[in-house]
């Protein structure tokens, strides 16, 4: 039975943020996980705040604040530095960020020939930033064979005007597909496959050399160029500036469908930095409860094979998602469970969960669902009690946020790891040190 | 249909049926070493909760409206190495390494297995006899000409690792030793722990086996080794499952036993532990009481040092080891989902500088990496670990489990040992320092 100061449960971008926090500041600490999730789905990007009234993420977090309920009321003054703790750690696991909170909100293109609002992405995706200039023009290039990106269709739904909302865009959209060396044949190719010929400089060479044939070949000149985002994995910015380099257009990813390569890079930076600093990282099994001594949590118990794994601690952070990442269980008679304390949870009720469109604008009811914290994070019982001392809410779990809808979930994970970690680590430990242990 | 096919039945479902919670993510592709290194494999997902869609859970193709639907839609799933990092991955609780190796196992159910795959899975028999001819058959496993013409009749690599074979097994030592020392009173379990050696110390590294007897030893534990046999798992791996089923019969028969009585088993071998643990009843579906007894009591080497230490009753006078260590952690540890406990008590060691080298699989996944046609694959899945170790410059690694010791020394001509191997050295040293008398048993290492 292994013991911690901290045990973050949850490997996302809250969890991993909380986790890191933690270990900056000297303490033990133990990230558990049931698998990866958020950070392998999602695009990669720092969404703060996009709303469409906001010309800054800084004015969508001040709009958010005033929200009823959404955690920026008590959260939002701190996204600033969180955010620039974040990058500077990013940008020394090799996955540079670009663009800040006073960035103007942009419409970049999507895989899937839409568009999102963001200001904050990693380098790669970075050129899909910035107004169009009058005759710019976009090119959609994929690569043959793989089903994952299909350029003809981005290009054909990227022409449409109503999709950038109207305003500023591409002169033109035009699409091109690319055979890249021994993979023209395949079935089956997915991103990382990819992005991991990339990491290989001599397959490199020549893909590069491949796509600014066929670019070269496409009628104009300049403008920027859309590629599926899978420049490289571990030698992302070595690739992307060969990429840049080689390249007739101005190139940019464009994040996928799971698996997430630039995803994968964010979560592969803050891990390699955790685990620099000493934490544990254990993924695979689902922490199924915890010890209580009173107030305070003593312990976390996941599964383990044929009996439980047990890590003693002075205190936890919950990190462990909203409904699509299991923090919320929905049961069949319309209530909605906290996987893991069975905190209290604040929801429409059930005849109010359906939406005839799932993606609507004016965001999903279950959204907002989720736990109500006091402003220092520690999980409200329905009587406006305070059940823990040592227990703080992170992420995506927290009640009051829609984070489809206004793309205020990564620096609702962002700021709320962070304020847990420091919170707790101001809280004395359940234990002493263990005489003569040290760290490794 | 038999009240215990209907029972087999529905305890594959578990795994099988597991497939429902898949959400087609791809994040066990992600993690897949063997992917990683091979368009040959597809990927967990593809041959796993994918294709178990189309599996009918029969050996045989089953007839419907005069159409054959194949027991397995995807032979690609034998270039699975059963590493299992795709069910740690998944975020969904879905049992793709698992449902692999059934599905593995029903595609060959019926055809007469490989001689090679046959061989490779039967540890007991290929241990018995090299021991017994063991100036031969070690001779023979380290000639190269003989090794080649091993390539192309039997299909084991040329330059797969091999250990080799003891003068004697564990299991005979033992009991002269036993012989010697005379009848003495079994100690309780409060006082004594059952020792679950597995294949490797019995036929191959009885320096492991001493090592634990002497570590708990020095932790006030004696050490009973009972009859066993194999633990199953070669089997298991080269799709035997009825041979398996016998191993573990027998195994649990004797176990059962010790465990009603309140002893805990150790196991030196995370593979074996975690087949004890885990496989017998999730795999072989084994769901009687003695099984869940025995697994219950089941704990790898280095969890149960972990847990004394917890618990305040580890012996740390270690003494001062000043080198660096490069770890690696073998994928069947992972599956015991109890973090890196060999890193802990490395961290108990003053001036032992041991680093997780954090990296998937070793490329040998149990007999994977010995295949002829699977070694070049076994070798590019190691490949990164084999040059870090090697980066490292330290003279020696550590990695609890058999096989990826005999594929990383071999890979990188660096010494490779038992965790507990170093923890022994570590009190020796603390001997000499603290001027204790040292132990007068056979010095650790062959």
């Amino acid at each position: 039975m292994p013991s911690a100061d901290v045990v973050v449960i949850g490997a996302g971008l809250a969890g991993l943020t909380a986790a890191l926090t933690a270990a900056e500041s000297g303490a033990r600490v133990h990230l558990l996980a049931k698998g990866h999730a958020a950070t392998h789905w999602g695009p990669g990007g720092i969404d703060v705040a996009g709303i469409p009234a906001a010309r800054t993420a800084r004015d969508g977090i001040g709009l958010l604040a005033a929200q009823p309920g959404h955690p920026y009321a008590f959260l939002g003054d701190d996204v600033a530095e969180a955010l620039e703790w974040i990058r500077s750690h990013l940008a020394a696991g090799g996955a540079e960020y670009l663009g800040d909170l006073d960035t103007p909100l942009q419409l970049v293109p999507t895989s899937i020939g839409g568009t999102r609002r963001a200001a904050i992405l990693p380098a790669g995706q970075a050129a899909a930033m910035g107004p169009w200039a009058s005759g710019e023009r976009l090119i959609v290039c994929g690569v043959a064979g793989f089903k994952d990106f299909w350029p003809e269709a981005i290009a054909a739904s990227l022409s449409r005007e109503r999709i950038w909302e109207g305003g500023n865009r591409p002169a033109s959209v035009t699409h091109v597909s690319v055979a890249l060396p021994g993979l023209a044949s395949r079935h089956n190719l997915n991103a990382l496959e990819i992005a991991r010929r990339f990491d290989d400089p001599a397959w490199r060479a020549k893909a590069i050399e491949a796509l600014a044939r066929a670019l070269g070949a496409v009628p104009g000149s300049g403008g920027r160029v859309a590629l599926p985002a899978v420049l490289g994995i571990r030698e992302h910015a070595t690739v992307l500036a060969a990429v840049r380099e080689g390249l007739p257009a101005a190139p940019f990813e464009m994040p996928l469908v799971p698996p997430s390569v630039p995803g994968m890079r964010l979560y592969a930076a803050l891990r390699a930095a955790l685990l620099r600093l000493g934490g544990r990282v254990v993924i695979g099994e689902m922490v199924e409860r915890v010890e209580r001594d009173g107030r305070r949590v003593t312990a976390v118990v996941s599964g383990a094979a044929a009996r439980t794994f047990t890590v003693r601690t002075g205190a936890l952070v919950i990190a462990t998602g909203g409904i699509a990442g299991g923090g919320l269980v929905a049961e069949r008679d319309g209530r909605l469970r906290e996987a893991l304390l069975g905190l209290p949870v604040e929801a429409p009720p059930a005849d109010e969960w359906l939406a005839v469109d799932a993606f609507d604008p004016a965001g999903h009811p279950l959204e907002k669902a989720g736990i109500r914290t006091d402003a220092d994070l520690r999980p409200v019982a329905a009587d406006g009690s305070l059940p823990f001392d040592n227990v703080r809410v992170a992420g995506s779990l927290l009640a009051g946020q829609r984070n489809v809808r206004d793309r205020c979930g990564d620096g609702v994970a962002l700021t709320s790891g962070r304020r847990a970690a420091r919170l707790l680590s101001a809280v004395p430990a359940g234990h002493a040190e263990e005489p003569g242990s040290e760290r490794p | 249909m038999t009240i215990a096919e209907l029972i087999t039945e529905a305890s594959e479902r578990a795994v099988g049926y597991s497939s429902d919670e898949c959400l087609k993510c791809n994040v066990c592709v992600t993690v897949c070493p063997v992917a990683r290194v091979t368009d040959l494999f597809p990927g967990p997902k593809y041959v796993g909760p994918q294709a178990q869609r189309f599996r009918t859970g029969r050996a045989q193709p089953v007839q419907i409206k005069g159409i054959a639907i194949a027991p397995s839609p995807d032979v690609t799933v034998d270039w699975c190495s059963g590493c299992g990092w795709c069910t740690t991955a998944c975020p969904a609780g879905v049992k793709i390494a698992e449902m692999n190796s059934q599905s593995r196992a029903r595609m060959k159910a019926g055809k007469r297995p490989k001689l090679r795959d046959w061989g490779l899975g039967q540890t007991d028999l290929v241990g018995s006899l090299g021991v017994l001819f063991s100036p031969i058959t070690n001779r023979v496993l380290f000639n190269g000409p003989i090794r080649t013409v091993m390539e192309w009749t039997v299909g084991i690599h040329r330059d797969a690792p091999f250990p080799k074979f003891g003068k004697r097994t564990l299991q005979s030592t033992w009991k002269r030793r036993q012989k010697r020392r005379g009848t003495m009173a079994v100690p309780g379990p409060d006082r004594a722990v059952v020792y679950f050696h597995g294949c490797s110390a019995n036929y191959y590294e009885q320096h492991v086996a001493d090592a634990l007897v002497e570590i708990l030893r020095r932790n006030g534990l004696e050490t009973i080794i009972p009859e066993q046999v194999c633990c199953g798992l070669p089997m298991i791996s080269n799709a035997l499952y009825g041979d398996a089923r016998n191993k573990a019969h027998k195994n649990i028969d004797v176990l059962a036993g010790y465990a009603r009585q309140g002893y805990r088993i150790i196991g030196t071998s995370t593979s074996c532990t975690h087949t004890i643990k885990a496989e017998y009843r999730e795999m072989l579906d084994i769901h009687d009481d003695d099984a869940t007894l025995v697994a219950n009591a089941t704990w790898d080497i280095c969890e149960f040092l972990l847990d004394l230490h917890e618990r305040g009753r580890l012996n740390t006078r270690f003494g001062r080891l000043d080198e660096d260590l490069p770890y690696h952690a073998p994928c069947q540890l992972r599956s015991h989902g109890i973090g890196l406990p060999a890193m802990e008590l490395f961290a108990l060691v003053p001036g032992l500088r041991a680093a997780d080298m954090d990296h998937d699989c070793c490329g040998i996944a149990g007999t994977y990496g010995m295949k002829k046609e699977k070694y070049p694959i076994g070798m590019a899945v190691g490949a990164p670990l084999f040059d870090k170790i090697r980066a490292s410059g330290a003279s020696e690694a550590a990695c609890d489990s058999e096989t990826c010791r005999w594929q990383i020394e071999k890979a990188t001509g660096t010494r490779t040992r038992h965790p507990i191997e170093i923890l022994l050295q570590a009190y020796r040293v603390g001997d000499v320092a603290g001027g204790t008398e040292s132990s007068t048993l056979a010095p650790v290492g062959t």
